[in-house]
């Protein structure tokens, strides 16, 4: 390493106390930053991340990371994770290093609004809580009560983007058409935390989730929805620490079960050729490939494409670890490699399941100049085309 | 035990044939069992020894001299060991045998096979090449008797194939056999096989035709391989400018093979001479997560200085296709930088796997699946199926082995 400085083995000791537990597993092989998708851009970010080099600084407890190129590049995709040939989770470990200096009071400036707006409304978009649910408009959407089955947990994104509500109604149409005994909660809901914990901001992570724990249990929740992956991820994984054990399904694994059962049919032949992307969250973080594959093959007339990388091989959307908060220049974005992945499979409709990857893939879209070629829509959305 | 109860080795590789000559030349009784049609396990389809480059056809040839000579020696290829009762000293197994459908007087004077019109992939030449129905596993194969691999061939030929033998050797009829011996003590020599690379997702998956394992590569650069010893690439024949060895494809690898394979990086280092010497002018590359040389740092210090060896510390990433060749994406450790390398072939240092597939006994592993010595069933395992190990080291396992059965009277 060139950098001339002095190493500070405490400050290791420090971020791997934090959370970086397999920090020191790592023997530097390189393997997470050939891997990473930021290798298949061009431009600043490629030449200044280096997951490998990153967690060597932290090892050594040497500075010089701050540049939000290199320490908030991470997508938190997990592609290095599971393939790293010492099982260290390169996620945590540099999700412990912007901890640290989140701690020492250094925040991107991309993110002091958002951390802002989490602090005060629970969301990170900006907007008062009375606006969560004005996502709702005309639709039918029950309010949860101790008879109903399962709690529907918007994702923020879905709750408050313009373009993200479309996929809140979406599920909410499936739901009320299959006969789902279910219900939201609204205002009082915070976000679930996922992304925020991501750039560091631990406590604020733990007020939101324990936040929301406490009303889940208040309502008497005990079988939990989610629109977006993260939601689940966190849910699944990070809630139980802090008490929150609940159920929790994503909707595509709901509605593959529903439509198994003849619950819900889609009868409207849409004739399309659609090109599926795995969201991270949803697959390698938890798991989940097959449930949105049987429910778009219920799609009648529908031809669904796999993409070149595909699976436990998916590529980011770029929207993980904080990003979709975060410009990226164009040319540097992993959605363009996803639009056009699915342009050379013939697809005109890029389809997926995650609020982010819809926001950032249809940014890709727009920057390519495609948007005559190929749309982006969440699987619910196919499937309410698809509605008789 | 009785003096005059014969030991079982299984496997002829270099470990089970080492094990079997000791013993018989001690003036034991000895039934080796090979799987193939022909001994010699993975040494025979190699082109050179490291770190001398000598060709492994001398050492071979030696045993099959001594195999030749050994008095109380059978030995059934196209065998396997089904079933094993009893214990040290007093051990009842069955060994299947399948035909060979060409017996004894065959001279291998190849007359049955340019009558034979069909063909089958060359499993000896790593399915680089196809031989007729009826072959003869490279021209030091031991026995040297022909075998005909009758689900490869055309009913058609069957007649043709028999008639052309002058020597009356090919025999059609021939029936599958079960042999039930008593032995005194039986060792385990089954050897390695290459790791699957298929399951590596970012090495290509096995499926690009220009990355080619190590052991495919031995084939290439042999004088008697598919190509004359020509490295060209299997694609389109091409001769080769640019070859990258790629250490530990699956190796070390907590999601593959969690330990070291201990021969691949010095297989490499010898490949790389087989390189520079068939294509002086290639560029040669090796990324590693470190070499291990072992006793052999100095032929590693050699290829070091060769200044057409560019020896790179990082773990390859990923492969693709580009244009008529290959790319291959990589970190170098010790400058940080990010590495797009164009390439015509890559040799994948697979690792090595013990070969255990349907072992009749409860056998005793390590936590890698190697074979230990067990107390339940006696058993002596020895060579690659109980560790990674080249060939010096095996020969001496082989020894220890042979040794251990005299320790089981
Ligand atoms: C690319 C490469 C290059 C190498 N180059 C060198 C080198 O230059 N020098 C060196 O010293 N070492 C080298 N090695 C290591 C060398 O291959 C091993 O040391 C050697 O093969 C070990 O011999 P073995 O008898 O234990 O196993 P094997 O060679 O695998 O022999 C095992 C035998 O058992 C048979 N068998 C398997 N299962 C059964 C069964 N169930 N029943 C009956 N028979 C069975 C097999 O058919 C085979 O004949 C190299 C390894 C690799 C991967
Ligand atoms: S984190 Fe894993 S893949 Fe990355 S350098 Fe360390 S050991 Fe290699
Ligand atoms: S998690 Fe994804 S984005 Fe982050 S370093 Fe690993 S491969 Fe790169």
């Amino acid at each position: 390493m060139s950098d001339a400085q002095n190493p500070e083995p405490e400050l290791g000791e420090a971020i791997a106390e934090m959370g970086a537990e397999t920090l020191y597993w790592c023997m530097q092989c390189g393997l997470c930053t050939g891997g990473c998708p930021w290798r298949l851009t061009d431009g600043d970010i490629n030449k200044e991340f280096n997951a490998r080099k990153l967690q060597h600084q932290g090892q050594l407890g040497l500075e010089g990371y701050e540049s939000d190129n290199n320490l908030f590049a991470c997508t938190t995709c997990g592609l290095c994770v599971a393939r790293c040939p010492r099982d260290v989770n390169a996620i945590d470990n540099i999700r412990s290093i912007r901890m640290m200096l989140a701690e020492g009071g250094t925040v991107p400036q991309s993110y002091r609004p958002i951390v802002g707006s989490l602090t005060d409304n629970g969301n990170p978009w900006m907007e008062t809580r009375d606006k969560r649910t004005a996502w709702i408009k005309d639709l039918d959407v029950p309010t949860y009560t101790e008879d109903t089955e399962y709690l529907l947990y918007v994702c923020c994104t879905s709750c408050y983007d313009a373009r993200s509500q479309k996929i809140a109604r979406a599920v909410a149409t499936l739901l009320n058409k299959a006969g789902v005994s279910w219900g939201i909660i609204g205002e009082e809901e915070s976000c679930c935390g996922e992304s925020i914990r991501k750039i560091g901001q631990e406590e604020l992570f733990t007020t939101l989730a324990e936040g929301n724990i406490e009303l889940f249990k208040s309502k008497g929740v005990k079988k939990i929805i989610t629109t977006s992956p993260h939601c689940l991820y966190t849910f699944a994984n990070e809630y139980p620490e802090l008490g929150g054990e609940f159920e929790v399904q994503h909707y595509t694994q709901l509605l593959a079960a529903l439509i198994r059962d003849g619950k819900l049919k889609m009868d409207k032949d849409l004739d399309l050729t659609v090109a599926f992307h795995d969201p991270c969250y949803l697959g390698r973080h938890c798991d989940i490939y097959q449930d949105p594959r049987e429910v778009l093959a219920a799609l009648p007339g529908t031809r669904v494409m796999e993409m070149t990388r595909n699976r436990e091989s998916s590529i980011c959307c770029g929207g993980g670890g904080g990003r979709v908060w975060m410009e990226t220049p164009p040319g540097e974005r992993f959605g363009d490699l996803r639009v056009n992945d699915a342009l050379a499979h013939d697809a005109s409709v890029l389809v997926t399941t995650c609020p982010y990857c819809t926001i950032m893939m249809e940014a890709s879209v727009l920057g390519l100049d495609k948007d005559e070629e190929i749309a982006v829509k969440d699987v619910a959305e196919l499937l309410v085309d698809a509605l008789a | 035990m009785s003096q005059s109860k014969a030991t079982l080795v299984v496997g002829g590789g270099m470990s089970g044939i080492s094990t079997a000559l000791e013993l018989s030349e001690l003036g034991r009784p000895v039934i080796l069992v090979e799987k193939s049609p022909f001994i010699g396990g993975k040494v025979a389809t190699f082109n050179k020894y490291f770190p001398k480059l000598c060709p492994p056809t001398c050492g071979l040839e030696i045993n099959y001299k001594r195999l030749r000579k050994a008095a109380n020696l059978s030995l059934h290829t196209q065998a396997q060991v089904t079933k094993v009762d009893g214990g040290p000293g007093d051990y009842t197994v069955t060994i299947e045998v399948a035909p060979r459908y060409v017996n004894h007087k065959c001279t291998a004077c190849g007359e049955c096979a340019e009558a034979c019109g069909s063909e089958r992939d060359d499993d000896f030449n790593q399915g680089m090449a196809k031989t007729k129905a009826i072959y003869l596993a490279g021209h030091m194969a031991y026995p040297h008797r022909y075998v005909l691999d009758k689900e490869a061939c055309d009913e058609a030929d069957l007649p043709k194939i028999k008639d052309a033998c002058k020597y009356g050797a090919v025999d059609l009829d021939e029936t599958p056999q079960t042999l039930t011996e008593q032995v005194g003590a039986i060792v385990w020599a089954t050897g390695w096989e290459s790791y699957d690379v298929s399951k590596v997702d970012y090495l290509g998956k096995g499926e690009l035709p220009d990355v080619i394992t190590n052991l495919q590569m031995e084939r290439l650069a042999d004088p008697s391989g598919p190509t004359g010893g020509k490295i060209l690439r299997p694609s389109d024949g091409k001769e080769v400018e640019s070859v990258a060895f790629v250490q530990c494809a699956g190796s070390r690898d907590i999601n593959h093979l969690p330990y070291c394979s201990g021969i691949c990086c010095l297989a490499s280092l010898k490949q790389i001479c087989y390189v520079r010497e068939a294509a002086p002018n290639a560029k040669v590359y090796m990324f590693h997560i470190d070499v291990r040389a072992g006793k052999y740092e100095e032929f590693y210090a050699k290829i070091q200085a060769d200044e057409a060896v560019e020896i790179i510390k990082g773990k390859v990433a990923s492969i693709f296709p580009e244009g008529e060749g290959l790319r291959l994406q990589v970190e170098n450790i010790e400058s940080g930088e990010s590495l797009k390398v164009d390439l015509d072939m890559i040799v994948l240092a697979t690792g090595i796997v013990p070969n255990t597939a349907d072992l009749p006994f409860e056998a005793t592993m390590d936590d890698y699946g190697f074979l230990m010595l067990g107390d339940a069933p006696g058993i002596i395992p020895a060579g690659c199926v109980r560790r990674p190990a080249d060939v010096a080291t095996v020969v001496q396992d082989a020894t220890g082995a042979a040794m251990r059965t005299l320790t089981q009277e």
